[in-house]
Parts: C-alpha cells; structure tokens; sequence
C-alpha cells in the first residue's frame, strides 16, 4: 500500500477525477474532492446534481466508471467482502430516508449498527451481547430517546427516527460519518434539531463529516467547507465563512441580486430539475437558458 | 432546450377541419393482448360447454333432494367414535398436519432466499429454487402420500412429509414474493454499516417479511387441515383414514359423524389462524379493515404525544437532545430491563403458546425418527416399480379422456364459482354493499364456506347423489365462492377511494359508482383472482376424484390401490403438465393484463 498521498493521516478523503455514468446519464465527471481529518464539509447542489452518487461512492456502495476514490488510506473501488465490510464499518451512514427497520425495536435498530464487529446472523435482542446493549442505549440516550429504546421503530415521527438513524451509526464508533440529505425528509424544526445533534456529535467526537444538502443557508451557517456540485462536476470548493449566498448561487450559473430574487431562482431551478430529469442527457452542456432568465429578471 | 418555459398546451388550432373524432389517436392494441383476450373467450366458452356438460340441472337436483331425505332417514342417528378416541384422533389430526405445515415453513426459508430475484446468489440457484417451487406444487400431496406410505408403512410421517414437501411450493412462492417486494433501503443501510450477506437478510430483510411469512404459514395449515380427509384414503392416520375406513364399510352414520367433526374442526382453525394474523398484522395498516382504521387511529394519537413530548422537554435548540449528561451508567443498566408492556406480555405469551403448540404436536404424532435412516435402504426397490410410466390395462383414449374430464370439472367448477362470487364478494365489501349489515352477514357466509372442506362436501354430495362429476363439479364450486369471494372483497376494498368519491360528487348512483370507479380499479385483480381459483381448483379436482367425483383422480387411486405404480407414473405426469401448462397460461395473463 504505497501512496503517493504525503500526510496520509491527515487525509482522510482523496477522490481524484471520478467518474461515473449510468448508461448514458453521467453522474459524475472528473469530480475530485479531499478531506482532512475532523472538517466538516458539506456537498451542495441541487437533487441530480451528483451528491448522493459521490457519497455512495465514499463507502464503496457504488462502483466508479473511472477514477481513484481513496478513503481511510484504502482505494475503496479495490475493496471486496471482508476488508470492504470492514472499511464501511469505519464509516457512519444517515440516509434521507432514515432506512430503519420498521417492525424491529429502536434499540435493536440501534444495535444493528454493530454487525460488523459480530459473526453471523442475528435477529432479536437476546442475540446481541450485555455490553454492546449498553452502548446502543448510551447512544440512544444521547440523541434524547432513551424511552424509546423498546418501541417499534415506526411509531415514532420522522425527526426521531432521523436520531435513532444516527444513533446507529455511532454504533459503529466511526472515524467519518456520511449524511445524504439528512433532513431534506424532515419539517423545519426537526431539521435543526437533526443537524444541530449530527454538529455537536462530530466536534464531540472529532468526527470528520461529509453531508450532502440542497438548503443554501443551511449549509452557509452549519458547514465548514462547501463544495458545490452541478450536473456531475464540482463547481465550488470553498471555505464557508464569508462565503455569501450570492456567490453560492453562481454555482447555480445565476447572478441575482436580492434575497427574493433568489429564493424565486432557487424555485425555478428545483421544478427545472423536475423538467430536465426526463430531458436530454448533454442538458449539462447548455445551461444557456438559465441565464436568460435570469438576465430577463436582473435587467 | 426549452426546459425553463412549462410545456404549455397548445390550444387547437381553429383551421383545423378535421372533425374531434376524427383528430382523437386511434386506441392501441398490441397483437400480444388479442392474443390473450381470444384465450380468454376460448376459456369461458370451454367452461360454459364443460358446465353444460356435467348435468347439473334445476331438476336432477330436485330429484336428489329426495334422494338425500331417503338416504339420511336410512342412516338413521350420526354417531360418533368413542369420546376418548375422538379426542386423540383430532390431536393427531391437527398435530400431523402442524408438523407438515411446519417443515415445509422452514424448509421455503432458503427455497425463496435462492429463488426471490433481489436475494439470489446466482442464474443458476435461482432457476433451482424456482424448479423446487413449481415442483412441489405441480405434485399433489396425495401422491407423495401413496408413495411414503409404501416407505415407511405406518405411522405419521407419509402424512407429514407429504404435507411438508407438497407445501414447500405455495409457501416459498408467496415468501419469495414478499422478498421482492420489501423496502431495499433498511438492508442498505445494514451494507453501509458493514454487514455481511447474512447479516443483511436476517437483520435487513427477515424481519419485513416475518408478518407475511406467518399469515402464509398459517393459511397454507388451513389448506393443509382440509386434505388431510383425503390423505386418509391413501392411508396417512388420522380422522381422515377413520373417515374412509367407514364409508368403505358402509357405516355411513359413523362417516357422516367424523365428517361433522372434521368440518368444526376446520372452522375453529380458521377462526383461530385469523386470530392470530390479526393479531401479527394489527400494527402494520394494510388496507381499510378496520383493524388498519384502528391502528392509524392509535399511530395518530402516539405520534401526537411524542410530539408534545418532546416540545416540553426541550425548550429550544439551544439545548439539543442530549445536553444534560446523565449521572454516570445507573439509568442505563436500568434501561437495559426491558419494561413488561402490554405489548411485551403479548408476544411472549404468544411465543409461548406457538412453542407449546409445536412442542405438543411433535409428542403426539410419535414420529419414528429411526424411519428416516432407515427408508433410504427401500427407495431403489420401490423407485424401479414406478419407471417407466405405462397406462398398463387402461387404453390411452379412457385416460386423456378422464384427464380431460378432471380439466371439465376444474372449469366449470371456476365459472360457476366466479358468477356467485362476484356478486357476494361485491356485497361483503365495505365501499359497495348498501349497509354495515350486508357486508357483515355476507362475510360471514364466506367464512363459514370457507369452513367447509370441499372433500367432507364432495364426500357427501357422492353419497347423497353418486358417484360422478356433478358432485365433484357442486363441491368444487361450492368452496370456490368461499376462496374468490373473499379475495374479490378484499380487492374491492383496496381500490382506490378518490375515484369513487369523485364519481359520487357528480351525483352517481351507488351502481353507477361500483360499474364505473369500483370495478374497473379491481378488473386486473379479479383476472387475477379468476385464474388463481382455475389453477387451484385443477389440482383439487384431481383429489377429488380418489374420493368419487370424478375424472382421473379415480384412476389415480385404483393404480396405487392395485400396486400399477407405473400407471401412478403416468397420470402423475399428465397432471404435472396440465398444472403447468394452467400455471404459464395464468402468468402469461396477469402479464398481458397488468
């Protein structure tokens, strides 16, 4: 395992010109991205836009078409059965959708996290051992739901559920935690709550984050470091403070000069999308007519 | 590149000449689905000539109503067996096909997890686990019987394997469907986690399709209770083989009685298995039952409270959920006891129950194990009688012709059914029957047709009116009003609601509302339904005829009967391909119709 890589330890992250298509579709293209040990980073763009594919390619759940995805110091598209298993177990997961299982208690939920460090199926609370049912409810109470533990997981509401999924991946006491569209499923206020805990649990633990989002100012005032993303390539790689929301959104190839204006752009681009995702494939090659719009409106 | 700009309808151009019907895109029609709709007549005017055939008339019927008062007043009182006997005979009964019903549960575990498409290890395990799925099935357990019986001679383990093997099928099918469709999201993110192949099925996905699993198992033991009756005739223990034993002797009285005994016996177990799969399924809403309205009522009320909940303890975002560290382990060691909750309480006392259940019919069945090892000495002696496959004294014409009258039956016995159990299925469902008291009585005649073992009704229409195909043809459809019927409800029940509503808004009439929203949304499945019930009932109606109603299961038990077990080969591979050209005719139709 030479690397070429210098300050291995620091880098936790090394993604070089990644790509990856779907049939004709490109998700990626030549995107790159590193990340040192314990920053924050969020991936921003709209939905489509690659963030989800570049995170599922972070823990080996995808397989890139071309390019080196290095995580924890491993080239991850290299990894198979156990040494892949035991780099994922490295690296927390929070999906969108929180993906529990919904008929399984909370805390068996939250015990699931640790499968990786046991033999063999499991299924029922008796088959998981005394010290890691401890753990899983110290965790548990640290996202607030200790009285929870033993209620079937789809009883509860979405932002809970958001926390028992996080939960589970301190279960697997990991060195990054990967969140895609953590609290795009989530109300407002659920939302704050879910990204203010992901916050806290990553400096508290010196995590290093990679969360992927679609809210412009959510990602201003949470991330340390933004990386836009548009049609499959990064477009912004930039510190978060200072950063102004217009000049986030001329990752978005729009220049717009009130608060309105943007939100009315933000709109337009979100049913765009919807549009487009039928469209031609190449639609990456003439972002043109958002332009025009948005000339129309600044003029 | 006109994304930004929403795809506005143009509005018809006024120079257009063209008359509306004219410009109106002609209706498609794929050559496939002429295809389909043309078989589908052919089957229908099959079945009507099959129906005309089998001389059911208002008349004979008539007729054999006198006869049926002449017979029971020649019968005299229904007897019973001795209390005692009575008794262990019904436990073996029930423990017997417990255990059958059993194996072939665990057994379909790893038979669907080879043959479900999203858990498959390979093409070519796949394919294996489909070949054991439609094997199983296409082989009626009253052969596997026959042939146990010759293996083990007595005792309960022909009936068990047979039962347990003729069962894998239907249960792996239904499990493998269940597979496929679970939410693949819970089993990522157990991948993303870490987690083995193993770990993903047993942590990922068993315990999204245990619900399911469960009510399969349990409505395949119902099934499984019903033939027993006939695994009797071919010599399995039990009040099937009492049953037979005295019909042959002509004591009717004591026939008839153990055939009222089977017939409670099969109720409770309904009512007992929906019990259960009420009670496993409650949680989960399905539908518009009103176990699902009462769920969605508590899942609404919790959720409230969790919500109020949680805004008392947390008065702001300041303070995130776990800002307050917890003196240190006490709590946690208590929060490791799992409180005793009505739910808690609940399953355990139903866990205990099951392993009770299953603990108990393994004792009474006082399975031979030794038998297991020992049988493999006699399966090449008893393999060679078998092969190759001969009609022996029969000529082929006499047996393609009961083969054919087996399929006569079969069809007629669906047509007559399904006309019945339209209009009782449509008035037991919520969405059409006029009042709450319709639907409920009409269930409730579906559940008690549904208690009847066609064979016990087959058994006795032979003996009220003779032996011969109208029986066969009455019972058949008799239990297939109970099995359509229910399903037709349910789907009614299913269908979308807004439609109904919408029509209802525009001032439809209740039947303009069922002709014109309701039934259109359940046509795909009634097709559905409608094939399943002609699959079901072509393997019924080779039972049948080992009881006397007909067609080549007569043949069947006179050849295992008279040890021409070559001939036993024969019809067994007619069957196997009649099932089987029925079962791709049915796929081949839900496909085309979906």
């Amino acid at each position: 395992m030479s690397s070429p890589v210098g300050n291995e330890d620091s880098v936790v992250i090394d993604v070089e010109r990644l790509t990856k298509s779907f049939g004709s579709t490109v998700a990626l293209r030549d995107a790159a991205l590193r990340v040192e040990r314990g920053e924050i980073v969020v991936l921003l763009g709209l939905s489509g836009s690659g963030k989800s594919t570049l995170l599922r390619h972070l823990d080996g759940l995808e397989t890139p078409t071309a390019g080196s995805v290095r995580v924890l110091g491993q080239e991850v598209p290299r990894l198979t059965g156990r040494r892949l298993r035991a780099l994922r177990s490295r690296i927390g997961f929070v999906f969108q959708q929180f993906e529990l299982v919904p008929s399984l208690t909370v805390l068996e939920n939250v015990l699931t996290g640790a499968l990786a460090e046991l033999r063999g199926p499991r299924l029922g609370l008796w088959s998981y051992p005394r010290r890691l049912k401890l753990t899983a409810l110290g965790h548990l109470d640290r996202v607030g739901l200790l009285d929870r533990a033993y209620q079937r997981a789809d009883t509860l509401s979405g932002g809970q559920q958001q926390r028992v999924a996080i939960a589970r991946a301190l279960m697997q006491d990991p060195e990054i935690l990967l969140a895609d569209e953590p609290v795009a499923s989530l109300d407002p206020e659920s939302s704050e709550q879910v990204m203010a805990l992901i916050r806290e649990i990553a400096m508290d633990a010196g995590l290093t984050v990679v969360c992927s989002l679609h809210q412009v100012d959510l990602a201003l005032s949470w991330g340390d470091r933004i990386v836009g993303l548009r049609h499959g390539e990064v477009v912004l790689d930039t510190p978060a403070e200072g950063l102004s929301k217009v000049e986030v959104m001329e990752i978005y190839g729009r220049v717009a000069t009130a608060t309105a204006e943007l939100e009315a752009i933000e709109r337009e681009l979100v049913d765009e999308l919807g549009a487009a995702d039928a469209a031609a494939p190449e639609r990456s090659a003439a972002p043109a007519p958002l332009v025009a719009a948005g000339e129309n409106r600044a003029g | 590149m006109s994304t930004l700009v929403a795809p506005s309808r143009r509005p018809a151009e006024a120079s257009d000449a063209r008359s509306v019907a004219e410009r109106a895109p002609k209706r498609g029609r794929s050559p496939e689905r002429i295809a389909a709709s043309l078989t589908l007549v052919a089957i229908v005017v099959a079945s009507i000539i099959a129906l005309a055939d089998s001389g059911i008339s208002i008349p004979h019927m008539i007729e054999s109503w006198g006869n049926a008062e002449r017979f029971f007043a020649r019968v005299g009182p229904i007897s019973f067996p001795e209390p005692a006997q009575l008794l262990y005979l019904t436990a073996l009964t029930i423990g017997l096909v417990l255990c059958g019903t059993l194996l072939a549960a665990v057994i379909s575990v790893p038979v669907a997890y080879l043959a479900a498409s999203n858990t498959t290890p390979g093409g070519g395990l796949q394919a294996f686990g489909r070949f054991v799925t439609v094997l199983t099935r296409a082989i009626p357990d009253v052969v596997l019987a026959m042939v146990f019986v010759l293996m083990f001679s007595l005792g309960s383990l022909p009936g068990i394997l047979a039962i347990g093997i003729h069962s894998i099928g239907m249960i792996s099918k239904l499990f493998a469907d269940a597979i496929e469709q679970i939410d693949e999201g819970p089993r990522r993110a157990i991948r993303a986690a870490g987690g083995s192949t193993w770990q993903e099925f047993t942590s990922g996905i068993l315990p999204q399709v245990l619900p399911s699993w469960v009510a399969t198992v349990l409505h395949r033991n119902d099934i499984n209770l019903r033939g027993s009756v006939v695994l009797g005739y071919v010599g399995v223990v039990g009040l099937g083989m009492e049953m037979s034993f005295a019909f042959k002797s002509l004591n009717y009285s004591l026939g008839l009685g153990i055939a009222l005994v089977m017939f409670a016996l099969c109720i409770v177990m309904e009512i007992v298995s929906s019990i259960v799969r009420s009670a496993m399924l409650g949680v989960a809403p399905t539908g518009r039952s009103l176990g699902a309205r009462l769920a969605r009522r508590v899942g609404r009320a919790s959720a409230g409270r969790g919500a109020q909940r949680l805004e008392t303890s947390r008065p702001g975002l300041e303070t995130p959920p776990s800002s307050a560290p917890r003196p240190a382990g006490t709590s946690l060691e208590a929060a490791l006891r799992r409180p005793w909750d009505a739910v808690r309480i609940r399953n355990t006392a139903w866990g205990w129950a099951a392993l009770a259940v299953v603990v108990g019919s393994v004792l009474i069945c006082d399975i031979q194990w030794g038998d297991l090892i020992t049988f493999w000495a006699k399966v090449p002696a008893i393999a060679v009688q078998f092969w190759p496959p001969d009609f022996g004294n029969y000529d082929a014409a006499t047996m393609f012709g009961a083969m054919g009258q087996t399929i006569g039956i079969a069809l007629a016995a669906t047509l007559l059914a399904l006309v019945v159990s339209v209009f009782v299925g449509s008035l037991a469902a919520r969405n059409v029957a006029p009042n709450g008291t319709t639907r409920t009585s009409m269930r409730l005649l579906l559940v008690v047709i549904r208690g009847i073992p066609e064979v016990i009704l087959a058994i006795v229409l032979i003996v009220i009116t003779g032996l011969g195909a109208q029986a066969g043809t009455l019972a058949l459809a008799f239990g297939g009003i109970g099995l359509a019927g229910k399903l037709i409800a349910d789907s009614f029940e299913e269908v979308k609601a807004g439609p109904e509503r919408a029509l209802r808004a525009t001032g439809a009439s209740r039947a303009q509302v069922y002709a014109s929203a309701t039934v259109p949304q359940g046509t795909r499945a009634l097709i559905g339904h409608s094939f399943y019930l002609l699959d079901t009932n072509i393997r019924a109606a080779t039972i049948l005829g080992i009881v006397g109603g007909g067609g080549i299961g007569y043949y069947l038990l006179n050849a295992g009967q008279g040890s021409n077990y070559q001939v036993v080969t024969a019809i067994v591979l007619m069957i196997l391909a009649t099932v089987l050209v029925v079962e791709s005719l049915a796929m081949w139709m839900r496909r085309v119709f979906r």
